[in-house]
């Protein structure tokens, strides 16, 4: 006697959308499934893909992170180019915080010209991302979309900037990935407020916020979920890729904090803090994950199979 | 339920007679629709009525208990496939195993260091609930022995991986405490019996869902009654299938004859542990067997479950006290903000984004925003008051001066008049606290002038 | 779009176009169209005030009695009498035949108006007995003197509620009473030298003389407690209840007012800390509560108090929307008086805007239905984008101004008070906020009971933004779910309507006495789902905006 097996069959497909390479480079495609991740039945045609951040700041690492990256940290460059020829990497997510007035200052053209020569050393499709202060960012975003010498994805568009980043990314051939604090009907909208302004979807990815591992995880991944579902009935909208940086993840003091000896070893722990932030936005439907240690692109990878 | 509270009304007597305690038949529909009440409340029922709602609450996930008392594991009773739609209602029970063939010393050990698998985090503590004790001596005295050992040494309850013969002298030491009867599949019709006797609670394994189905039968037939059906999945994503598979059975299909929560063992030689049991946390998982007692491991695990299974109907809200951001000093500035999530995250960020370090102190008001809670009358000059000198910041810093978020600069009277501290109003948008808070006179904050 | 073979009614200077309808007047057709007109008899053709400028194939509404040979050259017709014919037939609402009441506050449908006279009390020998109905609002008191030999009334006055100096908002007024010494009975004090007063203009305004022996007043729960002397603040603490939710009846004497001593004075009973008497009035004028199909009704003013329901059952929320449909919260909002202007338009290719003002006088500023028309047009002509940002468009007349970026509605030169009157972004904002509150009290009763909109027959509206609601325009914006532009009922000031139908009708008083304990009470701070909706609702006109699209172009929703 066969179990019939109930199955979750959706009129929907999310949108796949490409982060471009360079000649040589490989380009990431994520979306096209219509269906949850995991899930026994449906197609996926395009496995999750996991990247790694190269920060332009200076700043202490966390234990886990000082052993593994510790001795790069000064130099993007070389960074940018391990995360990719060693540690298998199939992205970079550039955050140009460096650019911060707080954090040493670097200029808008020392920015752009780091993009410039990241993106000059590995062929690998980008993403930037801005220092976090408004009126920087402002300036930094136009003069990095002038700057790059190739198609990146801006990161991020909000509701109040997204003219802004539209313009920059327009002009000059970019994709978006457009930003909410963890809300559904704030990620609807900002994808609304750009279709408004005509920016094409298929170069818009969705970033819901994540939030650390015991730190607003769940929310994230119940937007995500959310989010998903939606796509897949037939809220084109919402029927997009989904990415998860794991950066939040390094701020729990579980991640770093080494003086408490009850909580293990803190180098694994906080690789496996990392890793199940990763695991559980994959569960929920991340496509594009951001890790910072090495090891966790091929935990999260192998992961990634469906 | 499915039913929608006007279905429900429907089916009601509409006399609003208040007997059940609600003040109108439609408020009581509207508590039964959310699950929150029953129909036997009304004495005015008709019988048609306590059918078809007596029938809509029965839940498709039936309960598995295993232990007794205090440390009592609750499985299954379960009713919707995603947390948003309603909630998780029990979470992933983590069992640590033990062989039964370790010296009296490392045995010891590993119990101690199960034990020590306990944390405390933001007000809950999270642990190892079971104790799986694995037969590797194949000797049934041995075994009952070491079950009986390991009950006292822990506290926890038992899971008994072990064939016929020492699972039976086990669950004649231990069977008082309610263990979960594990036995390999070739020994399932035994174990099933003695299940029914002593009506203990059987994990019933079997490759796949046909298998399980037939194997499932089998163990009814048996006379047993609580049952935890394990897949034998023997990768990663054939235990992530195979949860899938079992919960929609029991929530999709209210296929009764599959409708249990489903078990793991994620022990030596599953390829992965870490990465299934992170997964199956989410999707599905109700029982899962470790090998490791490393924290390393456990605490990123047992954090994930935490945070799985909160209720996403209660207000986010985040632990109230004194947060520093950032190298904070005696003269960092002090900031105050309500407990509501997106509150506090919010207000964090800005903080962080202004990289002048400060104290955040997180008023408890139930997880409301600032102005909601103000007009509750929980965010008052009062409440602020007694938060300044009973949550420990007096200690932290030397200076006595409160930024309060524009919206409530009414509160700064009071709070003034009621505590030693001196208030600054800060902006009405906690975006505009970079600016806000890179601009502030150092003077404030200097000690001297406190 | 409708099919031009079949003919079309096209209303100007909106443009907005409906099929054309065989049979049907052109009153038939705007209302309709939800275009506003003219039309106090009802559409009986006995007033002569629906008139329109007619191009293209009509007959009827001619007539020599109402419309003089100039105006039927001229292509004047009385709307109510012309049939649309063929083809596109174009119709220009003339301005004198859009409804600008003076005042808002004191019109109000009673649906069950026309129902028998049976006053509350016998007639006192020797004398005439006078009745007031009284609504007790927020920030506006108003009245109506009854004659109760015959059930006429007498006179209708309005006034600002002197308890604004105690704070704007009901939550800031408890606590005034709580925190200041003698707060409570300042408030108290203000709250019946205001009715006192009021009631003193109303005797004032009629030739006739009697003696006060009923008064019926709607208040919504806070404003109740404080005139019986009853402390409001339970209504702000756990577990939120009110004190009461029955006044008993006391002569004017024991509730310690200057006018009608001997009068039995009757509080509408309360639904709960924050739906008051004012919305069981609104309820019982609308008459939803006698009928087997279920209707929502809004009170759409600072406390956006939602109901829903028909005979059976019904729940109603407040969701404490704010003040921006009354004037408040806005740079250059006022109330609905002589001087606001109630509707606008804004001309796509320049961008100035016109518009109408109550009374007819130089424009002093915005009131509700101005506001809400305003911000309509601002979106339509791309002014600003769904999020209530200006889009900057290079020449459109947008200015920055001490209160941000603004777009300037009527320059100084042209407005009664030398200012400029404007629209920033914050007051946008307020608007969407205030709107997005009320739309989603709405979507949360639904969703608690478990109702589809299509399952609403009728939308009743009630508040005091101005008197006529452009519907099209709240639409636009979504200040209500889309429901089809026919199942709105516009209502006026109901409270004071039922207030004086209860007056008028002592069965009617009996019937609110009834209704009231058996609308349940929702609390939307405890309803999960209600934040989210709210949200969703903080877009023009909302976060699923495809529903809108369907309802504003005139076709019934098949759901």
């Amino acid at each position: 006697m066969t179990v019939a097996l109930p199955e979750q069959r959706f009129p929907g497909r999310v949108l796949p959308v490409t982060l471009p390479a360079a000649p040589g480079g490989i380009p990431v495609t994520v979306g096209g499934q219509n269906a949850l991740p995991y899930a026994p039945e449906g197609d996926r045609p395009n496995p999750p893909a996991v990247g790694m951040e190269v920060r332009s700041g200076a700043e202490e690492l966390p234990p886990s992170l000082e052993a593994a990256i510790g001795s790069l940290s000064g130099d993007p460059v070389a960074l940018a180019r391990r995360c990719i020829s060693g540690w298998g990497a199939r992205f970079l997510f550039l955050s140009l915080d460096g650019c911060h007035p707080d954090s040493g200052g670097k200029s808008v053209a020392d920015g752009a010209a780091l993009v410039r020569e990241i993106l000059g050393a590995v062929p690998a499709p980008v993403i930037v991302g801005g220092c976090g202060d408004e009126d920087v960012d402002a300036r930094l975003f136009p003069a990095v979309a002038e700057a790059a010498p190739r198609p990146v994805f801006l990161s991020y568009a909000e509701e109040k900037n997204y003219r802004l980043m539209a313009g920059a990314a327009l002009a000059y051939g970019h994709g978006l990935v457009s930003w909410s604090p963890i809300d559904i009907n704030m990620a609807k909208q900002i994808n609304l407020l750009l279709a408004d302004l005509g920016f094409p979807p298929e170069r818009v990815v969705m970033d819901p916020l994540t939030g650390g591992l015991g730190y607003g995880l769940e929310y994230t991944c119940s937007i995500v979920e959310r989010i998903r579902l939606a796509g897949l009935s037939g809220d084109a909208m919402l029927a997009r890729p989904v990415l998860c940086h794991l950066g939040d993840a390094w701020k729990a003091r579980e991640a770093s904090d080494a003086s408490e000896g009850s909580w293990g070893d803190v180098d694994r722990r906080g690789r496996r803090w990392e890793e199940a932030t990763g695991l559980a936005c994959l569960a929920a439907g991340a496509d594009l994950l951001v890790c910072r240690h090495p090891g966790s692109v091929a935990r999260l990878s192998g992961a990634a199979w469906r | 339920m499915a039913l929608t509270a006007l279905d429900i009304y429907k089916l009601l007597p509409k006399t609003n007679c208040k007997d059940c305690g609600f003040p109108t038949c439609l408020a009581f529909a509207m508590q039964m629709a959310a699950g929150k009440a029953t129909v036997d409340l009304c004495p005015h029922a008709s019988e048609e009525a306590k059918e078809t709602l007596g029938a809509a609450a029965a839940p498709p996930l039936p309960k598995v208990t295993i232990g007794t008392g205090g440390s009592e594991v609750v499985l299954g009773d379960e009713t919707v496939l995603f947390r948003h739609e309603k909630t998780f209602y029990h979470p992933t029970a983590f069992a640590v195993s033990v062989a039964d063939d370790l010296s009296p010393a490392a045995f010891a050990d590993r119990l101690r260091a199960i034990r020590s698998l306990s944390f405390e985090r933001v007000g809950q503590r999270i642990s190892v609930d079971l104790v799986a004790l694995r037969c590797v001596s194949g000797d049934p005295a041995g075994y009952a022995r070491a079950a009986a050992s390991a009950l006292t040494a822990t506290g926890l309850p038992l899971v008994l991986l072990a064939p016929a013969a020492p699972l039976a002298t086990a669950a004649e030491a231990v069977g008082g405490s309610r263990p979960l009867l594990a036995p390999p599949h070739s020994d399932l019709e035994a174990a099933a019996k003695i299940a029914a006797e002593r009506k203990l609670p059987l994990r019933v394994r079997a490759r796949g869902i046909e298998g399980l189905s037939a194997a499932l039968r089998s163990a009814r037939a048996a006379g047993a009654k609580e049952l935890v059906a394990d897949p034998a999945a023997e990768s990663l994503a054939d235990a992530v299938a195979d949860a899938i598979h079992i919960r929609r059975l029991a929530i999709l299909a209210r296929n009764r004859d599959l409708a249990y929560p489903a078990a793991f063992d994620l022990g030596d030689p599953f390829p992965d542990p870490f990465g299934a049991a992170a997964l199956l946390i989410p999707r599905y998982g109700s029982l899962l067997v470790l090998d490791t007692a490393d924290p390393a491991e456990i605490l990123p695990l047992l954090t994930l479950r935490q945070n799985v299974f909160t209720d996403p109907q209660r207000p986010i809200q985040v632990e109230p006290g004194v947060y520093p951001i950032g190298n904070v000093t005696a003269s960092s500035p002090v900031l105050i903000t309500t407990n509501f999530s997106l509150t506090y995250f919010t207000v964090r960020g800005d903080v962080e984004a202004s990289r002048v370090p400060a104290y955040l102190l997180i008023a408890d008001v139930d997880g409301m925003s600032v102005l909601t809670a103000w007009a509750a009358g929980k965010f008052t000059g009062e409440s602020i008051a007694k938060m300044l000198s009973g949550c420990g910041i007096e200690e932290k810093v030397g200076h006595r001066t409160l930024i309060l978020p524009g919206m409530v600069a009414r509160l700064s009277g009071r709070i003034e008049e009621l505590s030693s501290w001196r208030v600054l109003v800060g902006p009405q948008e906690s975006s505009a606290l970079p600016p806000y808070l890179r601009r502030l006179p150092p003077a404030a904050f200097d000690p001297a002038n406190a | 779009m409708p099919d031009p073979g079949k003919g079309i009614v096209r209303f100007l200077p909106e443009g907005v176009d409906v099929p054309l309808s065989p049979g049907d007047s052109l009153l038939a057709h705007a209302l309709r169209a939800g275009v506003p007109l003219l039309a106090p008899c009802g559409g009986e053709s006995r007033c002569g005030k629906c008139r329109v400028a007619v191009a293209g194939a009509a007959r009827g509404g001619d007539d020599p009695g109402a419309l003089s040979p100039a105006d039927r050259s001229a292509g004047i017709r009385l709307a109510c009498r012309c049939v649309p014919l063929s083809g596109v037939v174009a119709v220009t609402v003339l301005p004198e035949s859009r409804p600008a009441r003076l005042s808002a506050y004191l019109d109000g449908k009673d649906m069950a108006g026309d129902g028998p006279f049976l006053p509350l009390q016998r007639a006192v020998p020797g004398g005439r007995p006078l009745g007031v109905a009284l609504d007790l609002g927020t920030s506006t008191l108003a009245g109506a003197l009854v004659d109760l030999s015959d059930g006429n009334v007498l006179a209708r006055a309005s006034a600002d509620n002197p308890q604004m100096a105690c704070g704007e908002d009901l939550i800031s007024r408890v606590v005034f009473a709580e925190e200041t010494p003698g707060g409570f009975e300042f408030l108290r004090e203000r709250l019946l030298q205001g009715v006192a007063s009021l009631v003193s203009r109303l005797l004032a305004r009629t030739p006739l003389r009697g003696e006060i022996t009923d008064v019926c007043a709607a208040g919504n729960t806070v404003i109740s407690h404080v005139l019986c002397g009853l402390s409001p603040s339970p209504i702000r603490r756990p577990p939120y209840r009110p004190v009461q939710k029955e006044y008993p009846v006391v002569t004017g004497r024991a509730l310690g007012i200057g006018v009608a001593p001997d009068a039995q004075w009757r509080i509408f009973p309360s639904l709960g800390g924050f739906v008051g008497g004012d919305v069981v009035a609104d309820i019982l004028a609308s008459g939803m509560h006698r009928e087997e199909e279920v209707s929502l009704l809004f009170d759409v003013g600072t406390n956006g108090e939602v109901a829903l329901g028909n005979r059976d059952w019904r729940i109603a929320c407040s969701s404490s929307a704010g003040p921006a449909f009354e004037g408040g919260d806005i740079g250059c909002g006022m109330r609905a008086y002589p001087g606001a202007i109630e509707s606008v338009r804004i001309d796509r290719e320049t961008g100035a805007a016109e518009w109408t003002v109550i009374g007819r006088k130089p424009p002093a500023g915005l009131c509700g239905s101005g506001i809400l028309d305003l911000c309509a047009e601002m979106f339509r002509a791309g002014l600003v984008d769904r999020a209530g940002r200006f889009v900057r468009r290079g020449g459109a007349a947008l200015r920055s101004t001490d209160r941000g970026e603004a777009y300037v509605v009527v320059p100084a030169e042209q407005s009664a008070t030398g200012q400029e009157v404007t629209l920033c972004e914050a007051d946008l904002k307020s608007v969407l906020r205030t709107k997005a509150a009320l739309c989603a009290a709405a979507e949360a009763m639904l969703r608690a009971v478990g109702l589809p909109l299509g399952a609403v027959a009728r939308v009743y509206v009630a508040g005091g933004f101005g008197n006529f609601l452009d519907l099209r325009s709240a639409l636009t914006i979504g200040l209500f779910p889309p429901f089809p532009l026919p199942r709105f009922v516009p209502l006026g000031n109901a409270s004071l309507a039922g207030a004086i139908g209860a007056l008028r009708n002592r069965r009617r008083w009996r019937e609110a006495l009834e209704l009231a304990p058996a609308t349940l009470y929702h609390d939307l701070s405890a309803d999960p789902a209600f934040m989210e909706l709210y949200q969703r609702a903080l877009f023009l006109p909302h976060t699923d905006a495809e529903r809108y699209r369907a309802a504003l172009s005139g076709t019934e929703a098949t759901r």
